[in-house]
């Protein structure tokens, strides 16, 4: 190991050098502080072995320069007294050394205080590599990190792109919409369009589980559940005699879609699938394990309807049923996710279907704006400080007069 | 996730000792189970008494773990609470499930 030896007493600095070098050390000779300093600064010093008197600058001072200079590597001291006085201890050990060496100084007692020394400088050398390691691990990680995030705020912004306008339109009905995802994409989608002459299609789908799987599921499925759809839609049945095409019945169309769908990992989907039919003023649902709609009517109390149905994509032979809800001008359904019927407060109570229900009682006279904005808020003050576990979405429809037969 | 095992005859009955089984945990729950499966357990009861909820990745683990036998076996439910109960009606599950009160009900609807 590489030593400066500081002392302005030439035999002195003899004797502990021929020591030194004795015991394997390369050894650097200063005859003062001031050019111990000098060297110090040039030559990359680790260990200093310091006698504490001298003239120019004392063994204590060249001790607190090389403190304060902070180098980057650490500078072990050990400052020589002829002296052992407790006060002198205390002063030295607060200007940074690191031990100390009573003058005469024996061969043994050099050779076990150099060691110990370098066994210090040996594990910081150790931790300063592993710190470089590690800043290296961590700049790689923050960088990947932005990576995704990025991605994840494209995914997410693609995602938004999908739904369906603010009011959107549709035949009979107009609808909408709040989605609160638990990250940045969600599991839940859900469109409003018109089919056909005389009918409008609504449905709301939820993905097991959430985040980037789930989300990619709800997109595919979104591309696909369009009246329009490049590849065949499944919600239309196409006559291939006369190349036109008729709205399906909501429990067919949820068949096509389990028989396209088959979970390969477990990931299945609930939804609720409704066709409005015009001419009948008739909304045919299927339910597939998802939540009921509640239909709300002036005058009357909001309804939960539909009894389950299993969920898509599990059994490629599943049969699904449907209900019919007889509407007029003026009823509002809520179509949601269990995100908001399990949204937990902090003492781990679900906000449930009741206090949903509830809630919706006293919105009976509140634009459908309101109604979600304020189920939303109600929903935040419920969760508390609780994090949002799933994705929470709301679709509201309200059907109108002007297509309806009076 | 935590199970707590115990055997009659060449049933087993699995306690699930857990309150909540979320997307978090999902995955340990049906590897748990998967592994009752593949050690050649065909009957199992699976006892949900402590769990007070289960969301639909849970419900995914517990359908992934039936697949899991193959069509040979049977894997039975006991002890659904309320909303556990009322996530096996909306889905249907409980025409997928078996499900009783106690594993004593079941044990005797199976011998």
């Amino acid at each position: 190991m590489k030593i400066l030896l500081v002392d302005d007493d030439p035999i002195a600095r003899a004797i502990h050098a021929m020591m030194l070098h004795s015991q394997g050390h390369e050894v650097i000779e200063a005859a003062d502080g001031e050019l111990a300093w000098l060297l110090v600064q040039e030559k990359d010093i680790g260990f200093v072995v310091s006698d504490w008197m001298m003239p120019n600058l004392a063994g204590v001072e060249l001790c607190r320069k090389i403190r304060a200079a902070n180098f980057e590597h650490y500078v072990y001291v050990i400052l020589c007294t002829s002296k052992g006085a407790k006060s002198d201890l205390i002063e030295g050990m607060d200007a940074g050394a690191d031990d100390f060496l009573v003058k005469p100084i024996g061969p043994e007692e050099l050779r076990v205080k150099v060691r110990a020394g370098e066994r210090v400088l040996n594990l910081q050398r150790g931790l300063a590599d592993k710190n470089r390691e590690l800043a290296t691990i961590n700049g790689q990680l923050q960088s990947a990190h932005k990576l995704v995030e990025e991605d994840l705020k494209a995914a997410a912004w693609m995602q938004q792109r999908l739904l369906p306008q603010p009011m959107q339109k549709a035949h009979g009905i107009e609808c909408l919409w709040r989605l609160e995802p638990s990250g940045y994409i969600a599991g839940d989608i859900f469109n409003c369009f018109s089919m056909g002459e005389q009918e409008a299609g609504f449905y709301l789908l939820d993905v097991c589980g959430h985040g980037v799987p789930a989300a990619m599921l709800s997109v595919t499925l979104s591309m696909v559940l369009t009246p329009e759809a490049t590849y065949g839609s499944p919600l239309m049945a196409l006559d291939p005699s006369t190349g036109t095409s008729a709205v399906l019945p909501p429990d067919d169309a949820v068949r096509e879609l389990n028989r396209r769908f088959q979970s390969i990992d477990d990931r299945y989907f609930t939804m609720i699938y409704g066709v409005f039919d015009l001419r009948s003023s008739t909304i045919r649902f299927a339910q597939a394990g998802h939540p009921g709609p509640i239909l709300m009517r002036k005058g009357a109390k909001p309804q939960t309807h539909g009894e389950g149905g299993m969920p898509v994509g599990l059994w490629p032979k599943i049969v699904f049923d449907c209900f019919d809800i007889p509407v007029r001008a003026g009823d509002r359904l809520l179509l949601y996710s269990d995100g908001v019927t399990e949204c937990v407060n902090e003492t781990n109570t679900a906000f449930g279907e009741e206090r949903l229900l509830s809630y919706l009682e006293e919105c009976a006279n509140v634009s459908l704006e309101h109604l979600l904005e304020g189920l939303i808020s109600e929903l935040k003050t419920w969760r508390g400080k609780n994090e949002c576990a799933d994705d929470i979405s709301l679709l509201a429809l309200e059907v109108t007069d002007d297509m309806l037969e009076p | 996730m935590k199970f707590l095992e115990s055997s009659d005859g060449n049933v087993l009955i699995v306690k699930v000792l857990e309150n909540r089984i979320t997307a978090d945990v999902a995955a340990g729950f049906k590897e748990g189970l998967v592994e009752y499966v593949k050690k050649g357990n065909r009957m199992i009861i699976l006892d949900l008494s402590d769990v007070t909820f289960i969301d639909s990745s849970g419900l995914g683990a517990l359908i992934g773990s039936l697949k899991a036998m193959g069509g040979n076996g049977e894997l039975l439910l006991s002890g659904a609470h309320e909303a556990v109960m009322n996530m096996f009606k909306l889905t249907h599950m409980n025409k997928v499930f078996r499900m009783f009160k106690s594993p004593e009900e079941a044990l005797s609807a199976i011998s």
